[in-house]
């Protein structure tokens, strides 16, 4: 046993190491240089030799209010979207799920928006919410006389939700379709017996069973939403007022439009322990219900 | 069953299909317009806005083509095509060993697999402005390599989560019978485990291909010219004209820049749902 399991470790070491070495050096080395430049200033101008600057990034980057703008705004989008397409996803899985297990197809029409890059459903907005070309102004104004301005200040988030939502509901029903229907028959027909039907056995038994995976999906849309970059910079960039910035696009903004390296760092270094501190309360919370 | 249940019953599944309709025209919204426009010609589009398409043509298509000497399409398209598919390989190069020493014995199961996995959790944008400013000392910048490798980085969690999970449930007792013959680790990776797992090495690289293919913040950082990827590209076409857009030209690149991803969808949305499933699982 003991030459076989000195073996195994030897080979798992050398197994290991040419996806170890990739990711030292592509994760692991920009984040030692998120580090060091986040408390350096910095410019394009002085990018070899920064100066010691201590947590003067960390100060700026915490005391504007763009950043906290920013914030917001990705913790409320993420939130709503997440529970959008919880909703959404949920109901549309136990409403069509006798259709879908009799012509499974069927799901592969509906996943098909997961297949568009969120990037070119941006520029597809564009196009459908234009006022003159666009067919979503047009059936508003031909069924109810009135369309709103989509991407104005008020309006853009909402828009935004809306799309990120009909892109990535399909997501939420695929999985959550997978878990309902993986329950096996023979305890419905044990709660059909003791007289559970439709809504009751709903709450009773389905919905109890399938809490895990209700639970994982909206923590995996909740995250990737949170991170939303690709359709709002294609759709508005950070326009409408800036009432679009989500954390992404104001890290993108202020390395590549301001230059300010050391503030976009910071907030990176920001952003990256509070995600952080959400996987591990995460973590802690999903050990707890299994050791449960 | 009586007359009358079974007619509820009727209407219910009447019910269901309609609501099924209804999902997935509302769902496929932005790829049924898209198609639209790009079938009609410029007059129509300026006075037509709706789903009906007066006098279709493939004009928009061909013109694409006549404005290659400054927007190449094809060029933006290959750009993707062997970014993804180098970043793909890359990826369950990589991945592969590792998930075999993970899944077999028990190696990096308490470190590299969580660590691994929980990157998918994290906004790449972090690791986005030093790998640009890395990038741009050693002359990656702009490549279709330097893409790749981002592309492989960005798969990596998904891949290794899947083989892991796909190594795991193999069947043990083939990989005993050729220890015993004295196969070798990697013969007994190249020539025994893979071969097994090919619907899962499959399924495996389609996903991961689409999620490269569609990847955007790399690309818009990390490219300007020469390896410009597709998701990137189809915005330039926006403002080809000078003037205002040409909607039905953009919306015919458009199609083109989804077609791939779309084809593979709707041909393997079997392995993709259950690859999707198990990665949403474990992940």
């Amino acid at each position: 046993m003991a030459p076989q399991a000195r073996r195994q470790r030897y080979e798992g070491r050398l197994l290991v190491a040419p996806l170890s070495g990739f990711l030292i050096v592509l994760i692991g080395l920009p984040l030692v240089a998120d580090l060091f430049y986040s408390v350096s200033k910095i410019g394009f101008e002085n990018l070899r030799t920064p100066q010691f600057s201590g947590l003067q990034n960390y100060a700026r980057s915490l005391s504007d209010p763009e950043f906290w703008a920013a914030a917001w705004f990705s913790l409320r989008f993420g939130l709503l979207v997440g529970f959008l397409e919880l909703a959404i996803g949920l109901t549309l899985a136990i409403f069509l799920a006798p259709l879908l297990s009799a012509h499974s197809w069927l799901m592969g029409i509906l996943m098909l928006p997961m297949m568009v890059a969120p990037a070119l459903v941006g520029l597809m907005y564009r196009l459908i919410l234009h006022e003159f070309v666009g067919p979503a102004p047009y059936y508003l104004l031909e069924w109810f006389g009135y369309f709103p301005s989509f991407l104005g200040r008020g309006n853009a988030f909402w828009t935004l939700v809306v799309i990120e939502t009909l892109q990535w509901t399909p997501f939420a029903l695929l999985i959550l379709y997978g878990a309902y229907a993986a329950i096996p028959s023979d305890l419905r027909e044990a709660a059909a017996l003791d007289g559970a039907h439709g809504f009751r056995r709903l709450m009773a038994i389905d919905l109890p069973l399938i809490l895990p995976t209700i639970g994982v999906t909206f923590f995996i849309r909740f995250i990737d939403s949170f991170r939303v970059f690709d359709n709002i910079y294609t759709l508005i960039g950070a326009g409408a007022g800036g009432s679009t910035t989500s954390m992404s696009i104001y890290i993108y903004e202020a390395f590549f439009k301001v230059g300010d390296i050391g503030l976009a760092v910071a907030a990176s270094m920001v952003l990256l322990a509070a995600s952080f501190a959400v996987l591990y309360a995460i973590n802690r919370l999903t050990s707890r219900a299994a050791a449960t | 069953m009586t007359a009358r249940a079974s007619a509820r019953a009727k209407l219910v599944a009447l019910a269901r299909w309609a609501v099924f309709a209804l999902a997935a025209l509302i769902l496929n919204f932005p790829v049924i317009a898209t198609f639209v426009t790009s079938l009609k010609g410029d007059a129509e589009i300026a006075t037509n806005p709706s789903l009906w398409i007066v006098a279709p043509t493939l004009g928009n298509y061909a013109a694409i083509f006549a404005m290659a000497d400054r927007f190449d399409i094809l060029h933006f398209l290959s750009n993707s095509l062997i970014e993804s598919l180098l970043g793909t390989i890359m990826a369950v190069v990589l991945a592969f060993p590792a998930a075999y020493a993970i899944a077999r014995y028990n190696f990096g199961r308490r470190w590299l697999l969580p660590l691994v996995v929980n990157l998918r959790a994290v906004p790449l944008i972090i690791f986005a402005i030093p790998i640009y400013l890395m990038y741009q000392q050693v002359h990656l910048l702009d490549t279709r390599f330097g893409l790749a490798l981002i592309l492989c980085l960005v798969n990596i969690p998904l891949v290794l989560a899947l083989l892991t999970t796909a190594i795991a449930e193999a069947p043990v007792e083939i990989e005993e019978a050729a220890r015993v013959d004295g196969a070798s680790t990697l013969v007994l990776l190249l020539h025994i485990l893979a071969p097994m797992l090919l619907s899962s090495l499959a399924a495996t690289c389609v996903l991961s291909f689409i999620y490269a293919w569609n990847e955007f913040l790399f690309g818009l950082m990390l490219t300007t010219r020469s390896a410009v990827p597709i998701s990137v590209g189809a915005s330039f076409f926006f403002a080809a004209s000078g003037g205002g857009v040409r909607w039905g030209v953009a919306s015919a690149v458009m199609m083109l820049a989804t077609l791939p991803p779309l084809l593979l969808g709707l041909l393997m949305y079997r392995q993709i749902g259950r690859s999707l499933a198990a990665g949403a699982v474990k992940g």
